[in-house]
């Protein structure tokens, strides 16, 4: 009897009211997520899911699956696998009616599987990364586990759920690592630079543990860069705007947030928080509003005769997508377009989520609007000092309006709003310019009745009349002004006449001296922000100079995410396969169904969403989290597709493993980053020795299962500061604007820039990577060529890459070879007249472990041939060996070249 | 000898070399520049994997991520020379020949044709600009070509013109990407990064995609073009400069002669060979097998975009001249590096933008000027590929991200000092030649003011679907998974031309 048969058999048998398993024995219970879904995904959802949906019939949903198709019949029919027209089709003999049409039929084994699904009931189920994350169960006694009982790390979970593994695959784990060698991994893990000197000596005379050791390295600021680095492939962090002209712009307080948060430990949740919706926070501080630049950094495109709104919808829904990747490890780019064939989330979906991020200010407009300002100590005062006047005279809620002006000059409305041009132009698609006797529109205007306009613009000529009337060229003069020519870019101040409501504004300029198309002026804003009160009081005269200084600040300022006022929202549509030209209906925003439910008291914004995204019972934030982190560590996450845990990712190599992590950084470490590395890097299973025998490296090529310790290139940054650090050169300096260390000539040759790579003089030529000026049409070419990314959209993992370009850079750029130059005479003065002794001492330096005498042998022939070399060729040794303050000889000169040698080691290029 | 028959003289040569040059390209271990260097583990033989002596399972592939893989289909060409005019020549001046607009000109353009349009610069109700140019037909397939290419008109019949191209993008950053990349925004591979991930390269001494510009700038979308977007960074295009060191990093050190960089290499390589015999990494094999290859790019690529020991009648033939940045130069580089075995160059000729805003960005001045530029190196260059039996296996692509619009422009209703064109997405054209394509023919037809494609209209996304199968490959199934999805250069358009296959 066939399984077909008991199946069929067991069928009657529910029929007939018999408790099926008494008679034929317990059954397991089918897994919808690991059993039916690979199924259906595999031969149905091609026609059946997503756009295309045949016969009526999609699989793609629950309600879907279970719908009335077609033939006015459901297709499923829970309970009934006989009765259910999805069996009927799968094994009909017409092979006009038996599906998958025109293809393989499923085997029988798939079809009994789905039978015995639909007998047990049809349980739609979740795909795991869908379901919440929960504790799961470690056995007391960790017998399965790795690493000796006696240490501390084999308290954790992660040797536990490693060495389980490793038991069913009859794989066995590595003994640990030698100790200066982990030492060094851990330095490099979690600093990006080797150990310090100190930290060598404490570690290895034994005033440190190995835990105390990680300790020292993650209250190390240095901590905070590197793993900023991590942060900014994500955040999509670079110094210019992209596309065509790609001007530089002020991201790095960013940046510099990023480093601060991490060296502060910010718990993972209040740090998404504070990016994503840091301006929607109560009283939101300083640092909270720079958190905000996460999401402006999306490109700005200045290129004339672009449409504007055609790139604010681009960087909205970069916003959307990037969200969605950096927190939910979600391919939403596929949405964008139609219902995802694989993932549960729909095409409408995309859009109600990015209805919460559609209502910012920011307008893709040239200056990058809004933008926090960085006052100085003294503006600073200045601005208390207006604020506590304005509160005096009419309470606090006014003065907050004129404090969020002041911070980030909104609201306010954009030159390029601006329409029906007579003898005007929006020159170069950004910035309003009347000719004499021109005129134009300022539509949809809400004033809030304020009694002053304040107007942003620059002119090279003076008496250009401009009047504003209410509605048309008709209308009643709201302002009458003369806009004269100016010093750079300015804010005027011009009476207005106060009304309420929406206005359609009317602009029209005179000015006899201009030539017939010459625009007397271009305006860049204008904004309805009442006069100072308490006019002709003592003290006034003060405050109002103190105002209209501030107005013309032009220090640091840092795009920032503002929240549209209620009068200036925008609705949002979905857009018909992702043309944002085609309007659908009208979306409010919304998460998708499929992931954890709303709170109702959480605001229906931004904050709202970042709270959502932060809450436990979300099942893809910690998760993702979690298996970043663990990538940055052993070169692989638990999940290999960190881009994406949807049912189309790879299924987890430790799944128990990724959910213990991720329920303990929520509910053990509150969210807490540092205890999340600590706790990895000190297990037993990242203590592991890295080498491994041709065996093991045969049975598990990528390392997937952990039976050896992490061996892994290091990346672009680390290589360079790496080098800079053994040298010496390396400056300890942290923050502040980008920097641009030395480059060849000519990198840079953009259209319409002026803009040019001039040399970062003294300490800042010599930085760490994270500071060196990132332009994203043309990013520091060594960092390319070591597989960083131009951050033009959000990057989960840099793929690693083996080149000859690689070893060009190392071998011949010139910051390798000055930090060569350097290392070398540290080896010279302490070889003492042995060069082994240099040689020694110089790889010692560098890999924390003495040399072999093979190893020695190679680069001792090399420093002779170099001693050789130079004796015969002193004119190219005083060119080869330039230090400042010291004389070459052909003996120094070999030891650099010994240490360039040194520097392009594999293993110095490569984490041990 | 007058310069033909010298081309000849040079064809007969050439033949000669050719038959030894796979055997070179084998043979690049010992005899580069003199000096021999015996690696350590590896040949320059495709077909060696040291790897697999050793009981590792790895593929070429692992080892060398550029090593030449077959294509899953027969393919018509091998190596992809591209033009890029970046700015975009005018069609109406160069090949598309309109008799209506020659009868309209300076005539308010029809409101039917402005009616729902954008664009770049143009406001209101243009004027229309008859050609500027002087037009015949040429050769035996009667080609249309203008007076402001002479050369190239003798050459006509080699090509098959595209002349109702459209695209969606009116800017040049994102139309340059649309073109370069199949996607209007950043962060997509370019047509070559697609092409040597899919097919490697022959020559392991050169890089395997070679971008060479002119016109004193890098395209408006930057290096983005020639980026290797979601793929491996190994695959981007790697620009060789004519200026400074051809690539970067190339040159060695100040002082260090050739001779001492070979003992460096030799002693990292020793080392690194130790430190697999310890940790048994296939990665550590793989960068002994970079640092050779380093070795040899530094003496290859040197030799290669040196072009002074070119014979007379080669630099006469191209107009080119050694030590300048040039497009006829990049010409020239372009024929070298094809016939070296490079799977893909990439020139970019910058300064097509034609507004009518000064007298270099005039139609009628110009124009004819960057004409005069472009004419001789590019007919050069497919005549020189034909003697030397190189046309057939290589595809040469030429066009702008747009065309340019049949009306004058009057940028935002201004009066312009010059007569300038703006850009325009509807209809223009483009040329390939050489492998697989159709030799003499013109597909698709545009209005009778070249405003819009009537017949055989061709999308970008048609155009990369016709590179992608001369090059063996199915563009429907040429994808790359990333961000949890397959990407394809085509995205989830594109049909192949099959009327200009030869």
């Amino acid at each position: 009897m066939n399984r077909y048969r008991i199946a069929f058999f067991l069928s009657i048998a529910l029929a007939f009211a018999i408790i099926g398993f008494l008679v034929f024995g317990e059954e397991k219970q089918v897994d919808f997520s690991s059993q039916i879904k690979p199924i259906l995904n595999k031969h149905c959802i091609s026609c059946h899911g997503g756009v295309k949906k045949n016969g009526g019939f999609s699989v793609l949903f629950e309600e879907e699956a279970f719908a009335i198709t077609e033939s006015g019949h459901a297709a499923i029919i829970p309970g009934d696998p006989n009765g259910s027209e999805l069996i009927k089709r799968l094994t009909q003999s017409d092979p006009e009616l038996r599906m998958p049409y025109q293809r393989t039929p499923l085997s029988e084994d798939e079809i009994d599987l789905l039978k015995t699904w639909i007998r047990q009931g049809a349980k739609w189920g979740k795909h795991w990364a869908y379901e919440p994350v929960k504790e799961p169960e470690i056995q007391t006694k960790l017998s399965a586990g790795i690493g000796s009982s006696d240490s501390e790390s084999s308290n954790s979970g992660i040797d536990f759920f490693v060495g389980e593994k490793l038991q069913e695959l009859n794989l066995s784990p590595s003994a640990e690592e030698e100790k200066m060698k982990l030492l060094r991994r851990a330095a490099l893990d979690i600093t990006g630079l080797p150990p310090s000197e100190d930290l060598i000596k404490d570690y290895q005379s034994g005033k440190f543990s190995y835990e105390q050791a990680v300790d020292q390295l993650l209250a190390s600021p240095a901590y905070g860069e590197k793993w900023a680095t991590w942060w900014l492939d994500l955040a999509r962090y670079a110094d210019t705007k992209g596309y065509e002209r790609d001007v530089s712009r002020t991201m790095w307080p960013f940046r510099d947030w990023v480093i601060r948060a991490f060296n502060e430990d910010k718990p993972f949740d209040e740090f998404t928080i504070e990016q994503l919706a840091g301006d929607l926070l109560p009283n939101p501080t300083q640092d909270q509003m720079i958190a905000t630049a996460f999401h402006r950094n999306t490109m700005n495109n200045d290129e004339g005769g672009t449409q504007d709104e055609e790139f604010r919808v681009a960087a909205v829904l970069d916003r959307v997508n990037t969200t969605y990747e950096v927190w939910q490890s979600t391919t939403m780019a596929c949405v964008q377009c139609h219902s995802h064939p694989y993932d549960p989330i729909r095409h409408e979906e995309f859009y109600q989520s990015a209805a919460f991020f559609n209502n910012t200010r920011d307008e893709d407009t040239h200056n990058e609007e809004p933008k926090l300002r960085f006052y100085s100590e003294e503006e600073n005062g200045q601005v208390a000092a207006i604020l506590t006047w304005v509160k005096e005279k009419e309470g606090a809620q006014k003065a907050d309006q004129r404090a969020d002006f002041l911070s980030f000059r909104e609201p306010k409305y954009h030159a390029h709003l601006s329409e029906d041009f007579d003898k005007a132009e929006l020159i170069d698609t950004k910035w309003l310019g009347m000719w004499p006797g021109g005129s134009a529109y300022l539509r949809n205007v809400n004033t809030q009745g304020s009694d002053q306009l304040l107007i942003d613009y620059w002119s090279g000529i003076d008496g250009s009349k401009m009047t504003i009337r209410n509605g048309g060229p008709s209308g009643e003069i709201m302002a009458a002004f003369t806009l004269n020519k100016t010093e750079g870019e300015i804010v005027k101040e011009v009476p207005f006449k106060p009304i309420t409501g929406k206005v359609d504004l009317y602009l029209e300029v005179q000015n006899p001296n201009a030539k017939p198309q010459q625009n007397t002026s271009t305006i860049v804003w204008f904004a309805f922000v009442p006069t100072l009160p308490g006019k002709g009081q003592p003290g006034f005269t003060e405050v109002q100079k103190s105002w209209n200084a501030l107005l013309n600040f032009k220090g640091t300022q840092l795009p920032i995410l503002i929240e549209n006022p209620n009068y200036m929202s925008r609705s949002t549509h979905v857009f018909e396969r992702g043309n944002w030209l085609i309007l659908g209906e009208k979306v409010n925003s919304k998460v998708p169904v499929t992931l954890n439910e709303w709170n109702p008291e959480w605001p229906q914004n931004r904050l709202g969403f970042a709270y959502w995204l932060t809450d436990k019972s979300n099942p893809l934030t910690s998760r993702t989290l979690v298996n970043r982190v663990w990538d940055q560590l052993f070169g692989r996450g638990l999940v290999s597709t960190l881009e994406d845990m949807g049912t189309q990712s790879d299924p987890p190599s430790h799944p128990e493993l990724l959910d213990y992590l991720a329920w303990k950084t929520m509910n053990t470490y509150d969210w807490s980053m540092k205890s999340l590395i600590r706790e990895i890097v000190t297990s037993a299973t990242y203590k592991q020795k890295s080498a491994a025998p041709a065996e093991l490296f045969s049975a598990d090529p990528q390392n997937k299962w952990y039976a050896r310790g992490p061996r892994i290139r290091l990346n672009a940054e680390q290589i360079r500061d790496q080098a800079l650090a053994v040298s010496g050169l390396l400056s300890p300096k942290l923050y502040g604007p980008g920097v641009k260390p030395h480059q060849p000539e000519g990198i840079w040759q953009t259209v319409y820039n002026g803009e040019s790579w001039t040399e970062s003089e003294g300490e800042d030529g010599y930085r760490r990577g994270i500071y060196t000026f990132l332009k994203r049409t043309s990013p520091y070419p060594s960092f390319i060529s070591f597989d960083a990314g131009s951050r033009e959209v959000c990057l989960s993992r840099r793929i690693v890459t083996n080149t000859p370009l690689q070893a060009l850079v190392t071998l011949n750029d010139p910051v390798f070879i000055e930090a060569a130059t350097h290392l070398g005479k540290l080896m010279t003065d302490h070889s003492a007249n042995s060069p082994e002794k240099g040689i020694a001492f110089g790889y010692q330096k560098l890999m924390l472990q003495p040399i072999s005498s093979e190893k020695q042998k190679a680069l001792k022939k090399l420093y002779d041939q170099a001693v050789l070399d130079f004796k015969s060729h002193p004119e190219e040794m005083v060119k080869f060996y330039t230090l400042e303050g010291d004389t070459s000889s052909p003996e120094k000169a070999a030891m650099a070249v010994v240490a360039n040698a040194l520097m392009n080691l594999d293993e110095f290029l490569t984490k041990p | 000898m007058s310069s033909i028959e010298k081309l000849v003289f040079e064809f007969e040569m050439q033949k000669l070399q050719k038959q030894t040059r796979r055997h070179f390209l084998m043979d690049c271990v010992g005899k580069i520049g003199g000096l021999a260097m015996a690696p350590l583990l590896f040949s320059c033989d495709p077909g060696s994997n040291p790897a697999k002596s050793m009981g590792l399972n790895l593929s070429n592939r692992d080892l060398n991520p550029l090593s030449p893989l077959a294509p899953p289909f027969a393919s018509k060409a091998k190596s992809i020379i591209y033009l890029h005019m970046a700015g975009s020549p005018s069609q109406l001046e160069l090949f598309d020949y309109k008799p209506e607009l020659v009868k309209n000109h300076n005539q308010p353009c029809p409101e039917s044709l402005l009616a729902g349009r954008k664009f770049a610069f143009i406001r209101g109700v243009p004027n229309l600009l008859g050609p500027q140019a002087n037009f015949a037909q040429h050769g035996e397939s009667g080609a249309w070509v203008s007076d402001f290419l002479p050369h190239f008109a003798k050459v006509a019949d080699e090509v098959s013109f595209l002349k109702a191209v459209h695209t969606d993008q009116f800017n040049h950053g994102p139309a340059q990407l649309l073109m370069q990349t199949g996607s209007a925004r950043l962060g997509r591979p370019s047509l070559g990064s697609w092409v040597t991930y899919g097919l490697g390269t022959e020559n392991q001494n050169l890089p395997g995609f070679v971008v060479l510009t002119s016109g004193g700038k890098t395209p408006d979308a930057g290096k983005s073009v020639w980026g290797s977007g979601f793929l491996p960074s190994v695959y981007q295009g790697v620009q060789c400069r004519s200026k400074g060191d051809p690539v970067l990093y190339l040159e060695d050190p100040s002082g260090m002669s050739r001779d001492l960089k070979k003992n460096v290499i030799e002693a990292i390589n020793s080392v690194n060979q130790e430190e697999f015999n310890t940790y048994g990494d296939p990665e550590i094999l793989a960068r002994i097998n970079q640092y050779e290859m380093a070795y040899r790019m530094q003496i290859e690529v040197p030799e290669v975009m040196n072009i002074s020991d070119e014979p007379a009648h080669i630099h006469e033939l191209y107009g080119t001249e050694p030590g300048v940045e040039s497009f006829a130069n990049n010409c020239l580089l372009a024929r070298k590096l094809v016939e070296k075995g490079v799977r893909f160059v990439q020139l970019y000729d910058w300064g097509w933008d034609t507004h009518g805003t000064d007298h270099d960005g005039s139609i009628d001045m110009g124009l004819r000027n960057k004409c005069g530029e472009i004419d001789r190196p590019m007919s050069a260059l497919l005549l020189d590929l034909k003697q030397r039996g190189l046309l057939e296996e290589t595809l040469v692509v030429w066009g702008g991200e747009f065309g340019r619009t049949p009306m004058q422009e009057n940028r935002e209703g201004k009066t312009m000092g010059f007569l300038g064109r703006d850009h325009h997405v509807d209809a223009f054209t483009m040329w390939m030649a050489g492998g697989g394509i159709k030799r003499g023919a013109s597909h698709g037809t545009t209005d009778d003011f070249g405003f819009q494609g009537i017949e055989d209209q061709v999308s970008v996304h048609d155009i990369h679907a016709t590179i992608l199968h001369l090059m063996g490959f199915d563009h429907e199934k040429f994808t790359y998974d990333f961000q949890g999805r397959p990407f394809r250069l085509t995205d989830v358009e594109g049909e192949l031309i099959r009327k200009i296959l030869a």
